[in-house]
């Protein structure tokens, strides 16, 4: 039954990935920022955050910027897979995600036309990290932006 | 004999202090998995694992901790 779940889930992500990372609650950047700046984001904000394992970065068509880990591929399916289970939740594009599950929590945030997503240890503190998320995000578009 | 004024506020602080403690353990052993959305208008639902929505919602979370897998130490 999980296993059928997960295909339905990557079909649905590759069909529509784009669309997703598209319905951003706020307007999309006017361009993209660099690779080099969203890694320079994403080290920072493993530096702010303890209980970090992994976070990426995606741009507006769901490409991604940057990623913790060797596997951009990955993170980018199971980025649009995350938000395409989570905007049929209620029909509606969602702005934040968090998810605590027995292995790690999950936390993902649109914002400025960019995406976020990161995974922590069980009982990160939801609230810093999402502030710090956002917050990295604004920069982000901010310098896209000039 | 009244016990030192200091004594009585050392006693209060280390109350508090084992409260909050108690409060953190009780609350890691009974802290069940959830999955909350919010939207923009700043309202936030939450999706049981055993609804469908909720399934699909912690079997992309678990795909994500899977490629992220394991904090480096140190």
């Amino acid at each position: 039954m999980a296993q059928t779940t997960t295909t339905v889930i990557q079909d649905a992500g590759a069909r529509v990935t784009v669309g997703i990372f598209t319905q951003m609650a706020d307007a999309p950047a006017a361009t993209a920022p660099s690779r080099d700046s969203a890694e320079a984001a994403l080290a920072f904000l493993a530096e702010m955050s303890p209980d970090l394992r992994g976070a990426a970065i995606l741009g507006s068509e769901g490409e991604i910027l940057a990623a913790s880990s060797g596997k951009p591929k990955r993170w980018q399916e199971d980025a649009a897979a995350l938000f395409t289970a989570a905007d049929a939740a209620e029909e509606a594009p969602v702005e934040q995600v968090h998810i605590a599950t027995e292995q790690g929590e999950v936390f993902a945030i649109r914002n400025e036309g960019l995406t976020a997503v990161a995974v922590t240890d069980r009982f990160a503190l939801a609230s810093l990290l999402l502030f710090d998320m956002r917050s990295m995000l604004r920069e982000l578009a901010k310098e896209a932006k000039s | 004999m009244p016990a030192k004024p200091h004594r009585v506020l050392l006693d209060r602080v280390s109350a508090y202090a084992d409260e909050a403690a108690a409060f953190m353990r009780r609350r890691r052993v009974a802290r069940r998995p959830f999955a909350r959305l919010y939207y923009p208008n700043g309202r936030s639902a939450d999706h049981a694992q055993d609804t469908r929505s909720g399934a699909e919602l912690f079997v992309a979370a678990g795909r994500l901790i899977e490629v992220a897998g394991k904090r480096p130490k140190g």
